[in-house]
């Protein structure tokens, strides 16, 4: 009997432009983690907070 | 001026560095700038950059991958337009 739990065709992903996205995306890593590393908030107009 | 490896640096004498369960919080005083350090890395690094002779040597003294030294020399160019850190100033 067939299983009744679908397999995800993988070769559609890998080559698709999501894909191809993602994977730009783990290539520039480094990028990324600058950004999460530090953040800069403005805190001009909190007045009284200060 | 840009950070590289060999720049020679230390946090301003304005900022405060509150710790925080994300990493810390960076208040500098005189221009009222209010940085979040998001890892707890950065945080050590930062606390760290008086205590070895460049920032390449903190780095690798805190324990910082090489191949995350571009994340930090990134941020830590940010952190100086923040005035956050600055060049180190040789005591006369």
């Amino acid at each position: 009997m067939e299983s009744p739990i679908a397999t995800a065709d993988t070769s559609v992903i890998e080559e698709s432009p999501v894909a191809q996205v993602i994977g730009d995306l783990v290539a520039d890593t480094p990028a990324i983690e600058a950004e999460l590393l530090i953040e800069e908030i403005s805190i001009d107009g909190m007045c009284g907070v200060y | 001026m840009s950070v590289v490896l060999e720049s020679v640096l230390e946090i301003h004498p304005q900022v405060a560095v509150r710790p925080e369960t994300f990493g810390a919080l960076a208040y500098h005083y005189g221009n009222r700038r209010l940085i979040f350090l998001k890892h707890p890395d950065v945080v050590t690094v930062v606390q760290s950059l008086n205590s070895y002779p460049d920032v390449q040597s903190t780095l690798s003294a805190c324990g910082v991958a090489p191949e995350r030294w571009p994340s930090f020399i990134a941020a830590l160019s940010s952190l100086e337009t923040s005035e956050v850190v600055r060049e180190r100033q040789i005591a006369s």
